[in-house]
């Protein structure tokens, strides 16, 4: 990525075509967008406000009026579209903006409020007593492996995962913790399938981005093809014994069985006591057969066995 | 008064004095199998269904089919035939089973006819009575076909000609035997094609892929491209018995913990199971009447 020497405030410059934040594909798609969206919404807007207008006014200053609220919404409609890959970055950094501020601006009320020792001890005990509480402590820590996890996709999908030619990337849903790591729901876009997710190896490349054991993806809804469920797994929440609630049906004055079967005296338990005996093949022992595939019978590399799944 | 009037009474209560109440389980009952990673218990309908237990040695595959031939043992209306190469992973319940099968193929096909013949005796009695399946109250109780380390039968003992044998009447026990109660659960630790025919292993619906060494193995185990999509039994910690790939209703796997039974608490259940069916009369070792006498 090159960087210019004279930057517009959306990323790209109007003379070399250089890029900066933005590449250079994805900016002309998105100005010959705004260009497209400002025309047609300037002539939509424009004509309905101009009949309005109509009904008010002069039909020429209706038509006048119209024509000029049409430009100033086409123009709203194209500042919004050229800004958008800005405002989407700010979008997806929304719930840590938001967390920064609340820690800049209490930190600011709380130190003019509040003399020094006790702004001190307030934080301390914020930060602390949550720290130190081992199911809070996890539990805002699951909250912010959610946070991390909705990053570290939407990197994935940029750099690996294929996209559309308008270079638009799986809508990242929801994240929820659950006790294995967390699961998030993604919605793709035209141009993307599930099959495109479990290529060769992508899970595993998704584990790797996620810091995580393993990853996971599945259909999350019957009804549509484009919901995924990806479930990141970074725990292991099975690691306990699970105890069988058989014995429980079990009443605890039954009579002992006695063993049906008679003792067995422990002769032949090893190797000395077992004679060599000479064995006996059977005669019509089978021909090898000749592989009908000969190709099948080169083991493959990583252990796949076509007769297998025959 | 006589002295040995009074010497007699407390020193043998004896099970003949007490009744057994055998423990109000049946078979159409879901079988609870252990918890999923979300800390939710997992039940499996067993009843219509059959089950292919697979993974390496120590993946916990015998305690899961020591978990659904416990549950079949307590219930009454159950039989059981089981069918274990090793002798010790479903020797335990030898005394509460009707068919214990240890490493002898020949007594293995002899009772596989036997159930064949069951089975048929069966849809002949169902069809003149024009029904299609069997129900919770039904004239004549279920049977567990349970089979560990089916490898031994269908490709270790005996010649191959009572090997094919073997792999061919199982087959159509699993085929055919859901609709009239014949349930049928297998362990081996890999089901690849040169152990048991793909025909007999794709028709089990229910799969249970404890750890396996590959991701192959794994997707033999539960279907092709599972592995791809993630749900591969390679990546569960070999420490970890009884974790593994579930693929139940739902049809995507789930990784679960299978619940673990000690051998204390088999002997236990196994014992209560004998003592219960000795008195209703369930095992045909006593010569008693059909199952159904427990209700």
């Amino acid at each position: 990525m090159r960087k210019s020497s004279s930057r517009s405030p959306f990323g790209w410059s109007n003379h070399n075509g250089t890029v900066t934040v933005i590449e250079a594909p994805i900016a002309r798609s998105y100005r010959r967008r705004a260009v497209i969206a400002f025309w047609v919404t300037s002539a939509v807007v424009g004509l309905l406000a101009a009949t309005v207008a109509s009904h008010y006014l002069h039909p020429i200053l209706g038509a006048l009026a119209g024509v000029a609220f049409g430009v100033v919404l086409g123009a709203v409609v194209f500042a919004l579209i050229v800004a958008w890959p800005v405002l989407r970055v700010f979008w997806h950094w929304l719930p840590e903006i938001l967390l920064g501020l609340a820690v800049v601006y209490g930190w600011v009320a709380l130190m003019q409020s509040t003399p020094l020792w006790l702004s001190l001890l307030i934080v301390a005990l914020v930060v602390g007593v949550p720290a130190a509480i081992g199911p809070v402590r996890r539990r805002v820590m699951s909250w912010a492996w959610c946070l991390i996890v909705r990053h570290r996709l939407r990197l994935c999908f940029a750099a690996f995962i294929a996209t559309n030619r308008h270079g638009s990337l799986p809508l990242i849903l929801l994240a929820r913790p659950t006790p294995a790591g967390e699961r998030v729901w993604v919605w793709l876009r035209p141009g993307l399938s599930l099959r495109d997710l479990e290529a060769d190896g992508q899970v595993q490349k998704l584990a790797v981005a996620c810091w995580a054991n393993e990853v996971r993806v599945m259909r999350a809804s019957r009804k549509y093809a484009a919901l995924v469920r990806v479930d990141i797994t970074r725990r292991e929440p099975l690691a306990h014994t699970i105890v069988s609630p058989l014995p429980d049906y079990v009443p605890a004055d039954i009579p002992s069985n006695a063993p049906t079967s008679p003792g067995m005296p422990p002769v032949g338990l090893d190797l000395p006591e077992v004679p060599d005996q000479p064995v006996t093949v059977p005669a019509d022992a089978p021909r090898p057969r000749k592989p009908r595939n000969p190709t099948t019978d080169t083991a493959s590399p990583s252990g796949f066995d076509p007769s297998d799944y025959a | 008064m006589d002295l040995t009037d009074t010497l007699e009474l407390p020193t043998n209560p004896g099970p003949s004095d007490t009744v057994p109440v055998g423990a109000g389980l049946s078979i159409f009952d879901p079988v609870f199998l252990g918890i999923d990673e979300f800390g939710q218990p997992v039940y499996l309908p067993m009843i219509y269904r059959n089950i292919l237990i697979g993974g390496e040695p120590g993946s916990g595959k015998s305690s899961l089919l020591n978990t659904i031939v416990g549950h079949a043992a307590l219930c009454a209306d159950v039989r059981l035939c089981l069918l274990d190469g090793k002798q010790v992973e479903l020797g335990l319940w030898e005394d509460a089973c009707d068919v214990f099968v240890g490493p002898d193929i020949h007594h293995a096909i002899r009772t596989l006819y036997r159930v064949q013949t069951v089975m048929d005796n069966r849809y002949t009695f169902l069809k003149a009575r024009r029904r299609r399946k069997i129900g919770p109250d039904d004239l004549f109780g279920q049977i567990l076909v349970a089979c560990d380390e089916i490898a031994y039968f269908s490709a270790t003992a005996g010649d191959e000609k009572t090997q094919k044998l073997f792999a061919a009447l199982l087959r159509d026990i699993v085929a055919r035997g859901r609709a009239v109660g014949i349930i049928v659960a297998a362990a081996t630790q890999r089901p690849s094609s040169d152990i048991i025919p793909t025909s007999l292993r794709d028709l089990f619906a229910w799969r249970f892929a404890g750890r396996c060494t590959t991701d192959v193995s794994s997707d033999i185990v539960l279907g092709h491209g599972w592995a791809a999509r993630g749900f591969s039994s390679n990546t569960v910690d070999p420490n970890n018995h009884g974790a593994g790939y579930l693929i139940a209703e739902g049809g995507i796997p789930a990784l679960v913990k299978a619940a673990y039974l000690t051998d204390t608490d088999i002997i236990r259940v196994a014992d209560y199971a004998t003592w219960t069916r000795r008195h209703t009369g369930t095992l045909t070792t006593d010569n008693a009447s059909p199952a159904r006498a427990a209700a």
